[in-house]
């Protein structure tokens, strides 16, 4: 423990901030001591159910899609050679570009009565216009479509990690015992890596529960939408907080799950040699099979929305209109500066807790956040803010500001950044600061003239993949923005809600570009683990 | 000569989980100006955590240690690493990785007009003239250990301590640079301490040498 007489100002610095990231959260929370409107009583008569069979609903569906898509292609390319595979190795990772939103946006059009699917089909077998070929899509088994085929690659990636390091001499093993390939998949490999499975589904669940954007479209109660009805519809903040508290303790449930799972991989392979197994090499219908069970949900989860924008995008007279234009730099003059402030600040908190013996809860702490839904997190900060405003009689200057949105912004992606930024600091070791120290440098020459160069990839890592998460953030966006500010993402969706989805394509192909940068790095990630 | 560096009753010790681990027991020490000092002891007898604390990278928890009248620790002060003007070069490789070998023995050179004669004469001395270019991952073990060396030794820091530097340099190139290096402390007047468990390098380079079992040192 530090004694509070050797506390320094960077101590108070870190409790400082770890107090601004917390305030929202505990907003949040403190509205369940606030007693119960009618609203609350009312939703829990009538609606709460329906919000929980949905969610749980989605979940499930979700998850068993998730499962199915990214164990089976990850087990496929780490164990057979087949045509495309090089190929698959990374575009199965694709589809993270795509928000579920952009994806319900395309998909609602896409098998809508006059839309493309319908319209090819009506061509290929000569039917009159009146055929439909496919069902509604804006169902809760639409949005399990949606989420799954945009999730996957969560589990994929760490299903395909874990595979790779499996030993080969326990593969080998069960061949030699006479077992085939699929037996060994699933009374072999499955086991090994269940607890990355487990991993991967947690932040799948979380992130289905965390979604607005997609279920708002295809209309489906859940505990999101319910927030946002409550807040918007009702005008009932409190009620909306408390249902925010009840879908955060689920949430958290998750994330438990999921970092419990993520100690059982590292315990897991702890124990084993990473000597990968040769892979077999298919010929035939059995490579042609293969083939198509890994270019399906790369073609779902990402060719077909493309193509489909790309398509849109052409049939338009004007590219992009001077609105597009004001949503783009507005997109890029907040994605900018909040990634900016993000990394200053990791940067900044990384440093103090390396060079005072500061413990890394810290980090942890600070990094809980991105657990934190956007559309929760904006409900607490809309409250802590306007608390503020109220005490201080500011009216609404603080709460119709823009510094809710990079708070937002800055709690969401402090995790990501600190990841990347934390394992930079890891690789230099701790001797240079001390030979920096014998040499007369001061803190701020140690952190000026060795950290910042050494770091400086990481840095530029960070950046790009938080600017690439907040270009398609909608549900924080949406709330926080000030008046007449429109982002990316929120044109999307406010052209989507009212169906001019020709209009959103460019801008949400301009999303999707941003977001294969994350791809690129997590592509990379994979294979360095290969090597 | 006068008492250069004093060492009084100091105590270290490290928290293992649960368990205390006493490390330096009482230790005392006096050093005088110019003298070069080597410590020997067994492996994990203390020797490197003994550099540490003087040089302010541990904490000790009771005692004083005084350099050239300045007190660097007592029960009230601690004067934080950066300020003792210690040199200390150690066994791993310390070098920094984005800077040539010149940068690196600039690094602490804050007469920003002498700097290049500084360094150019220092390599020189060191024989790594050839070497200024070349970045760390170019440089062998021994060539490393000898750019840590000039680095630490241009600052003239007014007390300099090595903890088995020379370890990765072949016996050729030992029996070279050893006078060298005596003879630059000398010029320079640079009171040193060397942490050392290879005799013949005690012999050639230290003025007197001193034990460390059980947290205490001994003369020998």
């Amino acid at each position: 423990m530090v004694e509070l007489k050797k506390l320094s100002p960077w101590h108070f610095l870190i409790l400082f901030t770890a107090g601004i990231f917390l305030t929202p959260i505990l907003f949040i929370a403190s509205s369940l001591f606030l007693g119960f409107s009618d609203n609350f009583y009312h939703l829990y008569n009538n609606l709460l159910f329906e919000y929980s069979l949905n969610s749980i609903y989605l979940v499930l569906g979700v998850s068993l899609l998730v499962v199915i898509l990214g164990v089976s292609t990850a087990w496929l390319v780490t164990f057979f050679n087949f045509s495309g595979k090089k190929f698959f190795q990374w575009a199965l990772i694709l589809p993270l570009a795509v928000p579920p939103y952009l994806l319900a946006y395309i998909f609602t059009e896409f098998f809508d009565y006059s839309g493309t699917a319908n319209n090819i089909l009506r061509n290929i077998f000569n039917t009159n216009s009146d055929a439909i070929f496919f069902p509604n899509i804006r169902t809760i088994t639409g949005a399990i479509l949606v989420f799954g085929f945009t999730l996957y690659p969560y589990v994929y990636m760490v299903s395909r990690v874990a595979l790779m390091n499996i030993p080969s001499s326990i593969i080998e093993a069960s061949v030699l015992l006479g077992k085939n390939s699929i037996f060994t998949f699933f009374h072999l490999s499955i086991p090994l890596i269940r607890p990355a499975i487990i991993a991967g589904v947690a932040l799948v669940a979380m992130e289905t529960l965390a979604d607005f954007g997609a279920v708002e479209h295809f209309a489906i109660p859940t505990f999101t939408t319910g927030i946002f009805r409550t807040w918007t519809g009702l005008y009932d903040i409190n009620t909306a907080l408390q249902l925010s508290t009840l879908l955060l303790l689920v949430i958290f449930i998750f994330l438990a799950i999921e970092k419990n799972s993520r100690s059982q991989i590292r315990y897991a392979n702890s124990a084993i040699t990473n000597n990968s197994y040769k892979p077999v090499q298919l010929t035939g219908f059995n490579n042609v099979l293969v083939f198509f069970l890994c270019f399906i949900p790369v073609f779902i989860g990402f060719l077909l929305p493309v193509l489909e924008l790309i398509n849109w995008s052409s049939q338009m007279d004007i590219l992009v209109s001077s609105k597009t234009l004001v949503a783009a730099s507005n997109t890029l003059y907040i994605a900018l500066s909040s990634a900016a402030l993000t990394c200053l600040m990791s940067l900044l908190i990384n440093f103090i807790v390396r060079s005072f013996g500061i413990s890394q809860i810290v980090n942890d702490l600070l990094s809980l956040g991105y657990a934190v839904p956007g559309l929760i997190l904006a409900v607490g900060i809309t409250k802590m803010f306007t608390s503020i405003d109220t005490w201080l009689d500011f009216d609404i200057i603080i709460t119709g500001s823009i510094i809710g949105l990079i708070l937002a912004y800055i709690i969401k992606s402090y995790a990501i950044t600190n990841n990347v930024i934390n394992s930079a600091y890891s690789s230099i070791p701790i001797s240079l600061d001390e030979s920096a120290y014998t040499l007369r440098t001061s803190k701020f020459k140690l952190f000026k003239n060795i950290h910042l160069p050494l770091l400086k990839t990481g840095i530029i890592t960070a950046f790009l993949l938080i600017m690439a998460e907040l270009i398609k953030e909608l549900p924080a966006t949406l709330i926080l923005r000030p008046f007449n500010f429109d982002t990316l993402s929120v044109s999307v969706y406010l052209l989507a809600s009212e169906e001019r989805m020709f209009e959103a394509a460019f801008p949400s192909l301009v999303i999707i570009i941003f977001g294969l940068i994350p791809i690129y790095f997590l592509n990379k990630l994979i294979l360095s683990n290969n090597k | 000569m006068r008492e250069f560096l004093s060492i009084k009753n100091v105590d270290l010790s490290f928290n293992k989980k649960d368990l205390k681990i006493s490390i330096l027991k009482g230790l005392n020490l006096k050093v005088k100006e110019g003298d070069l000092i080597a410590i020997t002891g067994a492996s994990g007898s203390g020797k490197t955590s003994l550099l540490r604390t003087i040089c302010g990278l541990e904490s000790p928890s009771n005692g004083e240690i005084i350099l050239d009248n300045l007190i660097l620790f007592n029960n009230e002060i601690s004067l934080p690493t950066e300020k003792r003007n210690i040199g200390l070069v150690v066994q791993e490789k310390v070098l920094f990785p984005h800077l040539n070998a010149k940068e690196n023995i600039e690094f602490g050179i804050s007469n920003k007009k002498n700097k290049k004669q500084l360094s150019n004469e220092m390599m020189e001395r060191l024989k790594i003239i050839k070497l200024a270019e070349k970045y760390p991952h170019e440089l062998s073990g021994g060539e490393s250990q000898r750019v840590a060396l000039a680095r630490s030794i241009v600052m003239k820091p007014k007390l300099l301590m090595f903890d088995e530097p020379f370890t990765g340099l072949d016996k050729e190139l030992k029996i070279e640079i050893y006078p060298e290096i005596k003879s630059i402390l000398e010029d320079s007047n640079i009171t040193s301490l060397m942490v050392s468990h290879d005799l013949n390098e005690v012999k050639a380079l230290a003025d007197k040498c001193f034990y460390l079992k059980s947290g205490k040192l001994a003369e020998i």
